[in-house]
C-alpha cells in the first residue's frame, strides 16, 4: 500500500487575529505552499479536507467550498470536517486515507476557526456546544465543568493534585514563551498559576486554554510523487482514531478517555512503534487535566501515574523522556477549534525537520506524535509521524 | 391531627383529607419561592407526598399555575383544568394561594385554613429581585438560543427520563438516561422502571458565571457560580445535577443524595423542569 509523506505545513498566529476566515486560511494555505522544497501550486492539490466547529458567525454551510475557492484550490473534492475540537485531526485523518486509498496523490488537510469576532451576548450561546446538550448542559455544564468533575474524580482514585495540573501549566507556556505562533506568550510562575482565578473548581484560569483564532494547513503526497516536492519529508506514518460515550456519566470511568486509548493503540500498532519510542507529543490541552491523563492514555506512564510523571518534570524539553507539548500546547500555543489538530501536525512536521525556533527544538527527534480531542473525549484522533518511512 | 413536616425543600402540613405545601422562604413578610421553585414544583412534591401516604391520586383538578405537562410526566398525574367538563372521578383539587403556598384537598366543604410553618428563612431582597427579574427575562419568548440548545421537542422526548427518572431494563441492567439500540442491533425497551432516587457523589465542581452554559447566563451572576455534582445510583447508572435551591451546600466525594423537581431553565417562554440534586440528611 502507498505511503504517506508530508511535504509542507504552515498556520497563522494563533490568537485575535485581524482577519476573517478567507484571510486566515489563506495566510495559513500560502505558508504550507511556500513550505514545500520545491515548486508548488495550489493547482497540485487533488482533494482538500477542512475541519471547522463553524464558531458563532461567518460561513456555516459548504465552509471548505468558500476557503478553497479563495486558496487557488477552486473546483477540487472538498469536504468540510466536524468532529468537535478533533475536527482537522480528523481531516488529517480523511487526507490520509484518501491517499492510501489511491484516489489522489496531494491532499490538503487544514482546519479553521474564527471564536474572537462574537461579542460576549453571542459568544455565551457557543459556550459547551460540543459537549453532550440534553444532559450535561442542562447540568450547567460547559467544558470546564466536565473537565473538573474529572480533575476531582483523578486526584480522589490516583492522589493526584492541582500541584500537578500547575506543573502542566507551568511547563507548557515555558514551551511555548518561544512559539511565534503562539497566542498567549508569557511565562507563568509556579506560585502564580497556583493562585489563579477560580474558573470551575479545582480548575484555575491557568488551567484553561484560551479562545483562539487560527488557521492550519498540511499538505500530504503520496510516495511515488514526494520527490516531485522535496528530498526531506516528514512520514505520516499511522493514523489511529477511536470514539467513546458523549456523555460522561455514560462513561464506564471518568478519569480515562477511551477514545485516545484505542486511536493510540492502533496507530502505534499500524507504525510499528510503542510509547517508548515518541520524542514529542502535541497533547491535546484544552486543560491541564486533558494533558495528565493523556500521558496515561498515551502510554508515556501507567494508569493513575499522570501526576507523578507532570511532578516529575518528565514532559519537560530535553529533559524528560518524551517532550509533551514543546508548541505549548493548547495551553500556551492557543486552540482554535477546528484549527488545532493539524496546528499540532504544523509542529510535529518542523519538529521533525529541526526548523522551530533553536530554544525549543527537541533534540535528536525521530517520531512525534499529534493526538487530537473532540469534547470532553467523544473522538480522539493519533497520529504517528516519523523520520524514517517505516 | 395535622402532621407538619419537610419535604423536598417545602414544608408540608398534612391530614388525610387536605395537605399544604409551602415555600421555606420569606420576603418582606410575604411567603415567597426559592430560586428555582415554582407552583409546578411544590404541585410535583405535594403529590409525591401523597404517594407515599398510599393515597392514589390520578387527576386533579387546578387552576392555569401549574405546567399539567410536567406535572404528568414526574408523577403520572393529570392536571384538569377549570375549563376541563366536569369529571366525577376527579376527587381531588389543587388551591393556589396568593403567596408560594398551595393546598390539595379531597373535600371542599371543609376549612381550609392551615397554620404552616413560622420559622421561615428571610430571603435577601436584592438576591430575590435579581433572581426575579433574570426568569422574567429568560421566559421572554424573544430569548432564543444562538447556539446548541435543547427544543421544547428534545426536551418533552426526555421528559420522563428527566423527571421521574424512568429508566429502561436491558440484559439484566438499568439503563439510564435511556438509549436507543446495542451492538447486536436491538432496540432497547421503553423505559419502564423508575431509577430510585438515591445516589452517591463521585464528583463535583462549581462552575463561575463566566463559564456557565447561555440558559444559566442571566441567573449565574445572580447566584455566585453553578454548582453541579456528578453521582452513581445505587442501581448502577450515573448523572449530573444541579443542586437544589442553589443553597450552601458544599458536597463532597461519597455524600448521600436525593432528588427533588425544580426548575432547571426557561426558554422560549416554556420552562424545562428537571430534577436537583439535594443532600441526604439523616
Amino acid at each position: 500500500m502507498v505511503d504517506v509523506a508530508v511535504i509542507g505545513a504552515g498556520q497563522t498566529k494563533y490568537g485575535n487575529h485581524p482577519s476573517g476566515l478567507k484571510g486566515m486560511w489563506a495566510e495559513a494555505a500560502e505558508r504550507a505552499f511556500a513550505s514545500v522544497d520545491r515548486d508548488f501550486e495550489p493547482r497540485c492539490v487533488d482533494e482538500a479536507f477542512i475541519g471547522s466547529v463553524a464558531f458563532g458567525g461567518a460561513q456555516l454551510g459548504n465552509t471548505a467550498a468558500l476557503l478553497t475557492e479563495h486558496s487557488g484550490m477552486d473546483g477540487i473534492p472538498v469536504r468540510r470536517v466536524e468532529n468537535a475540537c478533533a475536527s482537522s485531526g480528523f481531516a488529517l485523518r480523511d487526507a490520509w486515507m484518501a491517499i492510501k486509498s489511491g484516489q489522489a496523490d496531494v491532499v490538503v488537510a487544514g482546519g479553521i476557526e474564527k471564536m474572537n469576532d462574537l461579542s460576549p451576548e453571542r459568544r455565551r450561546f457557543w459556550l459547551g456546544v460540543s459537549g453532550d446538550t440534553e444532559w450535561e448542559r442542562l447540568a450547567g455544564l460547559t467544558f470546564p465543568g466536565t473537565y473538573a468533575l474529572m480533575a476531582r474524580r483523578h486526584f480522589h482514585e490516583h492522589g493526584s493534585n492541582h500541584d500537578d495540573l500547575v506543573n502542566i501549566s507551568v511547563k507548557n507556556h515555558m514551551h511555548g514563551f518561544e512559539n511565534e505562533m503562539a497566542h498567549i506568550r508569557k511565562e507563568v510562575s509556579f506560585e502564580k498559576a497556583q493562585s489563579g482565578f477560580m474558573v470551575a473548581d479545582p480548575l484555575t484560569l491557568y488551567d484553561c486554554c484560551p479562545t483562539s483564532d487560527g488557521a492550519s494547513a498540511v499538505i500530504l503526497a503520496a510516495d511515488h510523487v514526494v520527490r516531485q516536492f522535496t528530498d526531506d519529508p516528514v512520514w505520516l506514518r499511522s493514523s489511529g482514531a477511536g470514539s467513546d460515550f458523549l456523555a460522561l456519566h455514560d462513561r464506564p470511568s471518568i478519569t480515562q478517555v477511551k477514545a485516545t486509548q484505542q486511536a493510540a493503540k492502533s496507530a502505534y500498532k499500524a507504525a510499528g512503534i510503542t510509547a517508548g519510542d515518541v520524542d514529542l507529543a502535541e497533547v491535546h490541552d484544552c486543560f491541564t487535566i486533558a494533558e495528565l491523563m493523556a500521558t496515561e492514555d498515551l502510554g508515556f506512564t501507567g494508569r493513575g501515574e499522570g501526576g507523578v510523571f507532570a511532578r516529575e518534570q518528565r514532559g519537560v524539553l530535553n529533559q524528560g523522556e518524551v517532550c509533551i507539548n514543546p508548541s505549548g500546547g493548547l495551553k500556551s500555543k492557543g486552540h482554535p477549534l477546528g484549527a488545532t489538530g493539524t496546528g499540532q501536525a504544523v509542529e510535529v512536521f518542523k519538529q521533525l525537520r529541526g526548523s522551530v525556533e533553536a530554544p525549543r527544538q527537541v533534540r535528536d527527534a525521530e517520531i512525534g506524535i499529534t493526538h487530537n480531542v473532540g469534547g470532553s473525549g467523544a473522538t480522539c484522533a493519533v497520529h504517528v509521524f516519523g523520520r524514517d518511512r517505516a | 391531627m395535622s402532621e407538619i413536616l419537610e419535604w423536598h425543600g417545602y414544608f408540608a402540613t398534612f391530614d388525610q383529607q387536605a395537605l399544604m405545601i409551602q415555600s421555606p422562604f420569606i420576603l418582606e413578610e410575604s411567603i415567597t419561592f426559592g430560586a428555582d421553585s415554582d407552583y409546578t414544583t411544590m404541585t410535583i412534591a405535594g403529590l409525591h407526598l401523597l404517594f407515599s401516604r398510599g393515597i392514589d391520586v390520578t387527576k386533579i383538578k387546578s387552576i392555569s399555575l401549574v405546567n399539567a405537562a410536567a406535572v404528568k410526566s414526574a408523577t403520572g398525574v393529570t392536571v384538569l383544568s377549570e375549563d376541563d367538563p366536569e369529571d366525577e372521578t376527579c376527587e381531588w383539587n389543587l388551591l393556589v394561594g396568593e403567596e408560594a403556598t398551595l393546598v390539595f384537598t379531597n373535600d371542599l366543604e371543609r376549612d381550609l385554613s392551615f397554620h404552616g410553618r413560622a420559622d421561615l428563612e428571610s430571603l435577601d431582597p436584592t438576591f430575590a429581585h435579581d433572581m426575579a427579574a433574570a426568569w422574567a427575562a429568560e421566559l421572554q419568548t424573544s430569548n432564543v438560543s444562538q447556539g446548541a440548545y435543547v427544543s421544547e421537542a428534545a426536551y418533552m422526548e426526555g421528559a420522563n427520563a428527566r423527571l421521574s427518572f424512568m429508566a429502561q431494563s436491558h440484559d439484566d441492567k438499568i439503563v439510564w438516561p435511556p438509549r436507543q439500540m446495542d451492538a447486536d442491533g436491538q432496540r432497547l425497551p421503553e423505559p419502564n422502571q423508575p431509577l430510585m432516587a438515591s445516589a452517591t457523589v463521585e464528583s463535583w465542581t462549581k462552575l463561575s458565571a463566566a463559564g456557565a452554559p447561555s440558559e444559566f447566563a442571566l441567573r449565574a451572576p445572580v447566584l455566585g457560580g453553578i454548582q453541579t455534582v456528578f453521582v452513581r445510583f445505587e442501581q448502577g447508572p450515573c448523572g449530573v445535577f444541579l443542586i437544589a435551591d442553589d443553597e450552601e451546600y458544599q458536597p463532597e466525594i461519597g455524600d448521600q443524595v436525593t432528588f427533588v423537581v425544580r426548575r432547571i431553565y426557561a426558554q422560549e417562554g416554556l420552562i424545562r423542569y428537571g430534577m436537583k440534586a439535594v443532600p441526604q440528611r439523616i
